[in-house]
Formats: C-alpha cells, sequence, structure tokens
C-alpha cells in the first residue's frame, strides 16, 4: 500500500514545500521575537492579554509561530525582529562542533535541519555559522544512522531512532527498508505473497483470524 | 527497486545445462534456444535452467566461478584491496542464490560455496559503508563504483542516494544570493 501513497516531502531550504505535512508541523514550532513597533489588537491573538482588544506594546517579547514570523518578518517595515532559538545560538553550536552523536536532536527538534534552514529566511549575521554547523551535524551524525540502520535486523529500533531528528527518521527507514528487503529476498520470503499490512490492520477481520 | 527484481534481471545470465530429453531448437522473442539433445550441454537462461530442473529435466553444471578455490581467492583479494575488486558475474549473489537454492544437488561443496559468497558479501558491504562515510565527510559530489554490482548498489541505494539529496539541500543554504525574497509585500 506504501508504495501507492506518495506523501509531499519536506522541503528542506529556504522555501517549504507548500503541501509537505512535515513542514506544516515544523512551521509551527515557535520562535522568541520582539515587537517593534505596537501591535494593536493582536494580544490576545498571541497568548498575551486577557481582552480582545489589548494591543501588544512596542519592544516586548513574543513568542512567535515560524510561519507568522515569516509573513511579518520585512528588513524595511520594522514589525517584528526575530531572535535565534537557543540551539542554534553559539554555546549549542560548539557542542555540535564538539560531537554531533551526543545530541538529542528529537527533544531539540524534532525538526533540527528543516527548522534551523528556515532561520536563514531572517538576514541574521550568523547566517553562514547556522548554516555550516547544520550541514556538519548531518555529516557527522551520517555514519551512526547508516550503521545502525542497516545492522539492526529483527531488533527493537526504537532505541536506536529516539534521538533522531524527524529527517534522521525517515533516512533510517530507508536504510531499514534496504535491510530488511534483501534479508527477506535472502531467505526466500519475496516470493510469497502475503497479507497487505493495511489488511492486517484494518478494523473488520477479527483478531482470531489473524493468528491463524 | 527491490532484491526481487535484481533477481528477475539476473534470470537472464545464462548457464549450461545437460538435459535428458530432446527438443527442437525453440525461438523466444529474446533469442533462440536448443536444440536441446540428452547428454548435451547447451546454454540457456537461468529461469528455463530452473524450471526444467524442477520438473527434473536436466542436470546443471555449475558456472566456473562457482569453485571453492577460486571463491576464496576472490574473497582474499576483496580483503586486500582497498577498492572493490572485479566479481566473477555482475549477478553473482543472485546466482549464487538461485542455484544453490534449487540445484544444490549438482553443485559440489554448496556450503562452502555459500559460505565464501556471503563472506565477500560482508566484506564488500563493510567496505561499501566506509566508503560512504568518507564520501559524505569530505563533501564530495560525485564517485566512481566501477565494480559495485546492482544487488549491492540496491541495498543502500535508496539510504545514500536520500542522504546526499538532504546534504545538497543543506549544502546550498550556505551559498547566499539564493535567498532573494519572493515574498515582498
Amino acid at each position: 500500500m506504501c508504495e501507492a501513497y506518495f506523501p509531499v516531502d519536506p522541503g528542506l531550504g529556504l522555501e517549504e514545500n507548500f503541501l509537505s505535512l512535515d513542514d506544516i508541523l515544523m512551521s509551527q514550532e515557535k520562535l522568541p521575537g520582539r515587537a517593534e513597533s505596537a501591535l494593536p489588537r493582536l494580544a490576545f491573538v498571541l497568548g498575551q492579554g486577557v481582552g480582545t482588544g489589548d494591543s501588544i506594546p512596542e519592544g516586548s517579547k513574543l513568542e512567535i509561530p515560524l510561519w507568522l514570523a515569516k509573513g511579518l518578518h520585512d528588513s524595511k517595515r520594522r514589525i517584528i525582529s526575530v531572535e535565534l532559538p537557543k540551539i542554534y545560538k553559539e554555546a549549542w553550536r560548539t557542542v555540535f562542533s564538539a560531537d554531533a552523536n551526543v545530541v538529542d536532536l528529537h527533544k531539540m527538534g524534532p525538526y533540527y535541519y528543516g527548522f534551523g534552514s528556515q532561520l536563514l529566511n531572517f538576514d541574521n549575521p550568523e547566517n553562514p555559522e547556522i548554516a555550516q554547523t547544520i550541514l556538519q551535524t548531518f555529516i557527522s551524525r551520517f555514519r551512526r544512522i547508516m550503521d545502525s540502520s542497516q545492522n539492526a535486523y529483527n531488533e527493537d529500533t526504537s532505541a536506536l531512532v529516539v534521538r533522531l531528528d524527524e529527517l534522521e527518521r525517515a533516512l533510517f527507514r530507508a536504510g531499514q527498508k534496504g535491510l530488511i528487503d534483501f534479508q527477506c529476498w535472502e531467505k526466500g520470503q519475496a516470493s510469497q505473497i502475503t497479507m497487505s499490512s493495511m489488511v492486517q490492520n484494518y478494523g473488520k477481520r477479527k483478531f482470531t483470524d489473524m493468528d491463524g | 527497486m527491490e532484491p526481487a527484481e535484481a533477481e528477475f534481471l539476473a534470470e537472464k545470465e545464462l548457464v549450461t545445462i545437460v538435459p535428458n530429453f530432446s527438443l527442437d531448437r525453440i525461438h523466444l522473442i529474446g533469442g533462440d534456444l536448443g536444440p536441446f539433445n540428452p547428454g548435451l550441454p547447451v546454454e540457456v537462461p537461468v529461469w528455463l535452467a530452473i524450471n526444467l530442473k524442477q520438473r527434473q529435466k536436466c542436470r546443471l553444471i555449475p558456472p566456473e566461478w562457482m569453485d571453492v578455490e577460486k571463491l576464496e581467492e576472490i574473497r582474499d583479494r576483496e580483503r586486500k584491496e582497498d577498492t572493490f575488486t572485479p566479481m566473477p558475474s555482475p549477478y553473482y549473489m543472485e546466482l549464487t542464490k538461485l542455484l544453490l537454492n534449487y540445484a544444490s544437488d549438482n553443485i559440489p561443496k554448496a556450503d562452502e560455496i555459500r559460505t565464501l559468497v556471503k563472506d565477500t558479501w560482508d566484506t564488500r558491504i563493510a567496505k561499501l559503508r566506509l566508503s560512504a562515510d568518507s564520501f559524505v565527510r569530505q563533501q564530495e559530489a560525485h564517485a566512481k563504483l566501477d565494480n559495485l554490482t546492482l544487488m549491492e548498489i540496491n541495498t543502500t541505494g535508496t539510504f545514500l542516494t536520500q542522504a546526499l539529496d538532504h546534504m545538497y539541500k543543506l549544502r546550498t543554504n550556505l551559498q547566499p544570493g539564493k535567498s532573494a525574497h519572493s515574498q515582498d509585500f
């Protein structure tokens, strides 16, 4: 069934893919920022005031989702200014360059790469360093993802993927699929016709049927 | 591509069989086969050889390279060299599996051959991982893998191309000038 289903992949660049569910979830993540001008009647929407008519005074701190920050950000008309989330700041960049493998990117992300790439839209002076760190992080975590995805056969892989970013998890699944397909072929199971996993999970079938 | 599809392509390879029946030359779309005479060796594609073997209409002669000494030599050379060495057949893994599964009684020392081929495979896959890692680390954009077989490329292919695709995108983020805003209100 999964062969006939083509989900839109995340964009992973300066532009997201419009129809990618992963990118939509990613752009919900909050970004610290500051109002550069007063925003009338928006306090309630941004979760700061109580009344619907309250306005946000100039200079107040905000937590804005990425999609809104992207829309409001403009280098000419200064509506809001955006700060870097702490994992893209210098201190964390040093941690990543020391050993990227020890970082729990799922807790820090879970869209570390996608979100970081999107941050480059805000003309931050540290942009080159951010982009470089993201790339280096991917490179130094590559080996472990490859080895763990292609050596773990018939094992519980949840421990292996728990610290992986969503992008890395998709990569891990691709590696696992290659391994599992090959092992199935080697054991001669590839030629057997099996029940689709969709049908197996389908509610109408009784669980007693599946054991037989 | 799935391993079964790689196997499908491998079944086009020719092997020699000794039939125990007579049949005139047959004309197939991909070429003519035969004539078949009892006791006389004839070359046929693997798919036909296996079918005839299952119907007990022939005896299979293993390919020349499917021999313990030759495979030992190949395995040792594979371990010694840093790059991939040429394999005796572009479908060595598929042919070993097919022939040993369906005609192991015609192949001397089948178990040893199975182990040797598996050893060679493991060596090559380990080497492939090692070179993939250094490829990524040095941020190369192209590589030459002349002697890799289809089955080997196939098992890590999706993973590797996907990873390189991500890496390419992350690397182009670095280049300035591409960041021209399309949304200027």
